[in-house]
């Protein structure tokens, strides 16, 4: 398989989820959701029973929204021209077991309707990409779990589809692996392709995500990034940490600031601030540091993570409107 | 890789058809069915051999009781169940059946080539235990093989549409099927009344009853009232198609968790 990005960018998002409701009997799984997902990395996030997994069922066509719409490149994601641009890696380590991983892929290469050397082709080009070239002849049943996600991988890619969906891909992954399977969705997001990425690993989403949507109790809280998302919080203080030399000197200086709502000084070097308006901070303190002569060796905002941005949003989400 | 390869549709169903007939051949079911046909074979063996003798009577025990009762009225509902009711609910509860809801065939495409390689393999695995059957029994045996063959086939086929809407149907369709067989077609077939104009099996034992038979079979029951062999080649044949197209419109239109 070739990752190579596309000659042209498309601007026109990949999938289009307007006002999307979906009932399980008294059970609203999803309330009214509207957004886009693009080429790119986008991640998923949410507590449990969020409605996560209900929206990739949404998007993959195993579910029909009781409510609104769900396009997958120009088609309602329920029919199957919109799944033959979908690849999808389910939660959970269910795959038809008694294959080896060659025939697995192999099989769904012929799902998807390629046959002989073009089935091959492409069953031969993604077990390379996904790093299972060598083991590929083992049943899967004798698979670790990294293997079998690299596995399940494999058979979401083997039709090259232009939306990747994968649901929690990193979970029970050792580090190691993470960081291989994180590289592969780099290179496949670089490829021009849309990957979202449904995790509760949330830490693994600040590096990987280009974008993250955030939901709660079948709403989405907040789309973007999460510098974006970060800054619409202004109430909360953003956090910063600032290391530089004489810090005790520079702490005081620094509460004459409007932007700056406290500073702690931590020896030898280390300053934690509390920061109101963001923007106007960084331009504050930049004409700040060049007028006091501030030499700083490192300037961090510390709660700009998933995780950091996720807790506000789920604090802001369960205060009485 | 390029923007437009060449797939293609009956492809793509002609795996579904491999995939199915492979995962369903290697699996429980298939020894559990062996053990059932090795008994009745072992039954007819001994037949075969204590009635060495008596030729006519042979064969009337071979039809009437062998056949008729034992593989019509309870092999063959259980060989059908036994693969039909499984395919799709066993990759529903091994968690598999998203790859196959995830793939770029229509769901009606997906049950007909389902419902294609279960009726294959189903009939395969029938009407060669039914020749297993009438072979220890010679020239007579055949004849009695050409009289049950269209009539295993068509039940079978109106079989294996039954369960496999039962196996898109339900989670557990095999408790149902089994249900189903045991509670309906065994004994409701078996007691006087129009109830078990529902069944399969009525309308099976209906073609066999015909005075068009050579094998001269008649009910075991009193006000049996078979209807003729034309009339339960009608019933079979549409009940089969109503039953595979009831399950493809179900199949396509159900999400399944």
């Amino acid at each position: 398989m070739t990752l190579e990005r596309p000659a042209t960018t498309e601007s026109s998002p990949l999938v289009e989820v307007r006002n999307a409701s979906k009932w399980f009997g008294p059970l609203m799984a999803l309330n009214g959701i509207s957004l886009e997902i693009g080429p790119g990395i986008t991640g998923l996030v949410g507590p449990n029973g969020a409605g996560k997994t209900t929206l990739l069922k949404l998007l993959t066509g195993q579910s029909q929204a009781s409510l609104g719409e769900i396009q997958v490149c120009g088609h309602d994601a329920w029919l199957a021209k919109a799944k033959a641009h979908v690849g999808f890696c389910p939660y959970g380590d269910a795959t038809w077991d008694e294959l080896s991983g060659r025939r697995l892929v192999r099989v769904t290469a012929g799902l998807h309707g390629f046959t002989g050397a073009e089935a091959r082709r492409r069953t031969e080009s993604v077990l390379e990409t996904v790093g299972m070239a060598d083991r590929a002849d083992r049943p899967v049943r004798t698979y670790s779990k990294g293997m079998r996600q690299r596995i399940k991988l494999g058979q979401a890619l083997v039709h090259d589809p232009d939306l990747l969906v994968l649901d929690e891909p990193l979970n029970g992954i050792d580090p190691v692996g993470r960081e291989g399977l994180g590289d592969l969705f780099l290179r496949l997001a670089k490829a021009g392709k849309a990957v979202l990425i449904s995790s509760h690993i949330l830490n693994e989403m600040d590096h990987l995500a280009d974008h993250i949507l955030f939901v709660c109790r079948g709403k989405l809280l907040a789309s973007g990034s999460l510098e974006t998302i970060r800054d619409v919080l202004d109430d909360y203080p953003l956090k910063m940490r600032i290391s530089c030399a004489a810090p005790r000197r520079v702490a005081p200086q620094l509460m004459a600031l409007e932007s700056v709502k406290s500073v702690t000084v931590q020896p030898p070097e280390d300053l934690f601030l509390e920061v109101q308006n963001p923007n106007r901070f960084y331009a504050e303190f930049g004409e700040f540091a060049t007028a006091h002569d501030v030499d700083v060796h490192r300037l961090k905002a510390t709660d700009t993570s998933a995780e950091a941005v996720f807790d506000y949003l789920m604090e802001r989400a369960s205060r009485p409107e | 890789m390029e923007n437009t390869p060449p797939v293609s549709r009956f492809a793509a169903c002609s795996q579904v058809f491999r995939l199915t007939l492979r995962r369903q051949f290697f699996s429980r079911q298939t020894i559990v069915i062996a053990v059932l046909i090795g008994l009745a074979l072992a039954v007819t063996v001994l037949l075969s051999v204590f009635l060495q003798g008596e030729r006519n009577r042979a064969v009337d025990h071979l039809a009437s009781r062998i056949l008729s009762r034992l593989f019509v009225g309870f092999l063959l509902p259980i060989i059908s169940l036994a693969y039909a009711s499984s395919a799709i609910s066993a990759e529903r509860t091994g968690q598999t059946l998203v790859y196959l809801l995830s793939t770029s065939v229509p769901r009606p495409l997906i049950y007909l080539s389902q419902y294609a390689a279960v009726l294959l393999l189903t009939l395969g695995v029938t009407l060669g235990s039914l020749a297993s059957l009438c072979l220890p029994f010679g020239a007579d045996g055949w004849v009695t093989l050409r009289v049950f063959t269209p009539v295993v086939t068509l039940a079978t086929t109106c079989y294996v549409g039954l369960f496999l809407l039962f196996s898109a149907w339900v989670r557990r369709a095999t408790f149902l099927a089994l249900a189903y067989a045991l509670m309906i077609e065994t004994l409701t077939a078996n007691i006087p009344g129009v109830v078990k104009r529902i069944t399969v099996s009525f309308y099976a034992n209906s073609w066999l009853y015909d005075d068009s038979s050579p094998l001269n079979l008649n009910p075991r029951i009193p006000a049996y009232d078979p209807v003729s062999a034309a009339t339960a080649q009608w019933v079979l044949g549409l009940a089969s198609i109503g039953l595979v197209a009831l399950g493809m419109w179900l199949f396509s239109r159900k999400e399944y968790d």
